[in-house]
């Protein structure tokens, strides 16, 4: 695990309370809705403000793309990545 | 699960199909043989339901007792004529409905009760400033809100719905003449439509969403104490505003002697809670909004249309997070 997405797992940790979770606990390709961490779209709609709000970028919603970037932690580091990378150019 | 949540279907598992499709045929129905024509035979439709739904009828008795005991006027404790009474009214909100959606009712035959101007916000925020929440009750008739809110004006609201089947009841709703109103799916909520909704929010739209219906795979609910007894209700819609921390306000609509009145009231200024007390706050909102709505039942006793088991027990639902 990089450290951007070690970062994000704590982030996803401390936005949504996740009581007895340790970044371990998630590993980067696990699925963070449904089958994996079982988040729902309130704790989807809670990260995306948080994403937003830590590392200054706006997340389009007129796209699949966010369905895709929310995946796992892996994609969403990705994408916040990504993101940075577009903002310093 | 216990028998009893067996026993006592959901109400999404088994209301809107039903409901659509009478609709669909009320629909019809009325645009050929017209409202005058079609009562009767609506009411006939009605008596059969009050005679073969006996849990219907257990149900709106149980609401019309706890609303008679914690309100201590005993002339609302249920008899067999006030239980029949409601399903009665149920048949003229059904044709109520109807020719809202047709535009038969107009802006002058209803009574707008906003004394501190929501609706006005409503059609200006559109022109700069954030959107607002609507909490939205299902006593009385809430479709003539949603007429009156678009009537004249283009109106900036979603409207979310409980309902799985939107796309038939969009259809329906274009058909009747209703144009113009977002309906979204609660249950098709994504990350995609949250980000969407909040999005919306920003630019000056407004949500409105049902503060007093259980979304049937969704733990995320609280029990308050509602007319002296704990019911659950949804913590969605105060969840939604205190993350989009936007003002809540309150909508109801009721026919008081033979009248339709829209009540808004505004609730919230500003949905926040401290961190580590959401639950505790959600909580102390969701009980005052009951307080409201039991308020309201005082105003409108008939107009309880919620012929499932609305009092029931907490179910821990482990397993449905997704």
């Amino acid at each position: 695990m990089n450290a951007l997405q070690q970062e994000i797992a704590q982030l996803i940790i401390d936005t949504l309370n996740l009581e007895d979770v340790t970044v371990d606990d998630i590993p980067p390709d696990q699925p963070l809705f449904g089958e994996g961490l079982g988040l729902d779209s309130v704790d989807a709609l809670e990260l995306a403000l948080a994403l937003q709000k830590r590392y200054d970028i706006r997340i389009a919603s007129d796209s699949k793309d966010a369905r895709q970037h929310f995946t796992t932690v892996a994609t969403l580091a990705a994408f916040v990545q990504a993101q940075r990378d577009a903002c310093a150019n | 699960m216990s028998e009893q949540v067996v026993q006592e279907r959901h109400w999404s598992a088994h209301k809107e199909r039903g409901s659509l499709i009478l609709m669909r045929l009320t629909a019809f129905s009325v645009r050929v043989f017209g409202r005058r024509l079609l009562t009767p035979v609506l009411y006939l439709i009605v008596l059969y339901f009050f005679a073969s739904a006996r849990s219907a009828r257990r149900n709106i008795r149980q609401y019309q007792s706890y609303l008679a005991d914690w309100s201590g006027n005993a002339s609302l404790r249920p008899t067999l004529g006030s239980v029949f009474g409601l399903f009665i009214a149920f048949a003229d909100n059904l044709l109520d409905r109807l020719d809202v959606w047709r535009g038969r009712l107009r802006f002058e035959q209803v009574t707008l009760v906003d004394p501190s101007g929501v609706r006005t916000r409503l059609l200006h925020s559109q022109h700069g400033g954030r959107g607002e929440i609507l909490v939205v009750t299902h006593l009385g008739n809430p479709d003539v809100c949603r007429a009156m809110a678009e009537l004249g004006e283009q109106v900036p609201l979603n409207v979310l719905v409980h309902n799985r089947h939107v796309a038939q009841f969009n259809r329906l709703l274009g058909e009747a003449g209703d144009r113009s109103m977002r309906l979204i799916q609660v249950s098709e909520l994504d990350t995609a439509m949250m980000l969407d909704l909040s999005q919306r929010v920003e630019r000056g739209e407004w949500l409105a969403i049902a503060g007093d219906r259980v979304p049937l795979h969704d733990g995320r609910r609280v029990m308050v104490n509602f007319l002296g007894h704990a019911a659950p209700f949804p913590q969605g819609p105060w969840l939604l505003a205190g993350l989009l921390q936007c003002p809540v306000n309150l909508l109801c609509c009721l026919k008081v002697d033979g009248r339709y009145q829209i009540h808004l009231d505004p609730f919230l200024d500003t949905a926040h809670w401290e961190r580590g007390r959401r639950d505790a706050t959600i909580q102390g909102w969701v009980q005052g909004y009951a307080d409201h709505l039991a308020q309201q039942c005082l105003m409108a006793p008939q107009q309880w249309f919620n012929f499932y088991a609305y009092w029931q027990p907490a179910q821990p639902e482990a397993t449905d997070a997704n």
